[in-house]
């Protein structure tokens, strides 16, 4: 078992251990560390330097090649952010990020999200579905209005995620997350977005956008 | 009559085309609502409302002092970690209570002298926006119903049971949060917003209505009102106040939202028909003239998303102030170039045109927004508490001293 695994794989006798000490390590930080000086923008080397904690799982360059574990290079920033507040505050469950995000600062989340923004996107591993089943795909992102917020090219914007070139495996746990309302959102415009769609175009919709390069 | 073959088939086509093309309307569905009324030329915008954050910000995360109030004024932080922080009002005994929008939570906030202790009293609610106290009990206002908390201030650890006082009200989302308060005439008033961005509402929606707090008695008092979130009467003419927030994607500088006055029941401010008072609405004008319609007190600005009103009677603040309204605006998200994130401040003059200036500015730093202010409070000493429900705070604005 690799030491990441080890140490946030609540299944490992080590990980509760780990959780703590990464609780005390934060609260003492938070403790002796000067007040911060609130600032605006992200540090994108720092957050290189901290990313390294991230690699074992999303890889160094947020590309990852476990197709369960999603890439993260060239993700918007501020979705990366979020999205670990969600898993600090138990929002969205997963026992690798929980304990992972709970002895993040803020600060922290904005610089690993600047950084990883910042990477450039490996190309898909998929390669391209049947072009029946990509048309498929595309027209069913059109009748959901997919890309009314994650852009016309699924590359994201502002507040959505980038999708295009995500695994399918990822992609498809995801919506079936939103739709069984299990997977956490934001403010519930994802959830709200997911309950229409039928079960059986959620495969088709993954496999579509996944395989955009 | 009898039909000939070729009519026959032809009505049969007719018949057979309906049905293809209404089943193939049903198999589309319907575009997030912020996107409703898009016009066909403005397909690639990217524009797109604000999220709202996860969780509130860290005091340390918290810069106060980005925030620029007139010269005497002092702002501080004077409480952090309140998810969604919305409308503000007080209990008899000092308790502040704070609602929430989206995050679904009612809190009770206390002073423990230095600093503030944050309960949550109610939550998992649909979208609470609305919170208003009297004689001992909280109302609140969620999308489908007003309800009560008796005696709450006594209970804060073990909320009494919500009671229902109003629910006959419409579910729907969009523009259906609503504000909430007490009139002079001891009634409660909300809103009751259009269900879109711009279409022709039911009879029901677009209004400012108010119910007896016991339930009964419900009226709508004023009409053709888009969606206000914010409203005050005057303290000495005791007449009602609100803004408004325009529609949606008619430009980046139009319409304006605006601020009105209702001094009496039963006036139509316009919408869906006529915007800021002169813009007929290019599809939904329906022949009528913006003349017909109460005209806006004061054109607000694009977009700035106008809630808190709230007259200020404290004594804290130098003379002029008195009777003065202040306005928490929100930001805008339909505009390339950001605007509001303030909290403006309007002198009603006799005679001539109201004043219309900033009081407190400095969330918006270039594009990057770090809060939103929403709603003010008055304190007992005459401060005011200005809401962000971005980054879950509340400042205090002091004077002197």
């Amino acid at each position: 078992m690799p030491l990441a695994r080890a140490l946030t794989d609540i299944r490992s006798p080590l990980a509760p251990r780990f959780a703590r000490w990464a609780t005390a390590v934060a609260v003492s930080l938070a403790v002796l560390a000067p007040r911060p000086v609130p600032a605006l923008a992200a540090d994108l080397e720092a957050g290189r330097r901290k990313a390294v904690a991230c690699a074992a799982c999303h890889g160094l360059d947020g590309n990852s090649t476990n197709p369960t574990v999603p890439s993260i290079a060239g993700q918007v920033g501020i979705y990366l952010h979020w999205q670990l507040l969600l898993y600090r505050d138990k929002r969205r469950v997963d026992p690798q990020m929980a304990p992972i995000a709970a002895a993040l600062s803020e600060s922290d989340m904005a610089d690993l999200a600047a950084f990883f923004a910042a990477q450039r996107p490996a190309p898909p591993a998929a390669g391209p579905p049947d072009p029946a089943r990509a048309e498929t795909g595309q027209r069913l992102a059109a009748t959901y209005h997919c890309d009314d917020c994650h852009g016309r090219d699924f590359a994201g914007r502002e507040y959505a995620p980038r999708l295009r070139g995500l695994s399918r495996e990822y992609l498809v746990a995801q919506m079936r997350g939103f739709k069984a309302r299990t997977r956490g959102d934001l403010d519930g415009a994802m959830t709200q977005a997911a309950q229409p769609v039928a079960d059986a175009d959620i495969e088709p919709l993954a496999d579509y956008i996944g395989s955009i390069k | 009559m009898r039909l000939s073959p070729f009519r026959y088939a032809l009505a049969l086509t007719v018949v057979v085309a309906f049905v293809l093309a209404t089943g193939l309307v049903a198999a589309q569905q319907a575009p997030p609502s912020w996107k409703q009324g898009q016009p066909k030329e403005m397909e690639s915008s990217t524009l797109s409302p604000i999220a709202q954050p996860p969780a509130p910000k860290a005091p340390g995360e918290i810069p106060v002092d980005k925030i620029k109030v007139p010269s005497g004024f002092k702002v501080e932080l004077w409480a952090s970690g309140i998810n969604n922080a919305r409308v503000m009002t007080w209990g008899d005994r000092g308790t502040l209570f704070v609602s929430s929008r989206v995050a679904g939570n009612v809190y009770a906030v206390t002073d423990k002298g230095g600093s503030r202790e944050v309960k949550t009293i109610a939550k998992g609610l649909n979208l609470p926006n609305g919170v208003a106290f009297k004689d001992g009990t909280l109302y609140i206002a969620e999308i489908h119903r007003i309800t009560k908390m008796e005696g709450i201030e006594g209970k804060l650890d073990s909320p009494p049971e919500m009671k229902v006082v109003y629910e006959t009200l419409p579910k729907d989302a969009p523009h259906g949060w609503k504000y909430l308060a007490f009139g002079p005439d001891g009634k409660l008033y909300f809103n009751i917003g259009a269900p879109c961005n711009i279409c022709i509402p039911p009879d029901t929606h677009a209004n400012i209505s108010r119910v007896n707090p016991d339930g009964t008695g419900f009226e709508y008092w004023a009409h053709g009102v888009r969606n206000s979130v914010g409203f005050d009467w005057h303290p000495v003419t005791k007449e009602l106040y609100f803004t408004t927030h325009g529609r949606d994607w008619l430009g980046e500088d139009v319409p304006s939202d605006r601020l009105d006055v209702a001094p009496k029941k039963g006036l139509h401010f316009g919408y869906p028909y006529c915007h800021q008072g002169d813009i007929p609405d290019p599809q939904f004008h329906s022949g009528r003239a913006c003349g017909e319609f109460a005209a806006p007190l004061i054109k607000t600005g694009p977009h700035v998303a106008g809630n808190g009103v709230e007259f200020y009677t404290g004594s804290m603040f130098p003379p002029e102030y008195r009777n003065r309204m202040f306005l928490a605006q929100r930001g805008s998200w339909n505009r390339s170039q950001k605007i509001g994130f303030r909290v403006m401040m309007v002198t009603l003059r006799q005679g001539d045109v109201p004043r219309y200036e900033p009081f407190a500015e400095g969330w918006l730093q270039g594009d990057q927004v770090w809060g939103r202010p929403v709603y003010t409070r008055q304190m007992k000493d005459g401060s005011l508490l200005i809401s962000d429900d971005y980054a879950g705070a509340i400042y205090r604005v002091t004077y002197g001293r």
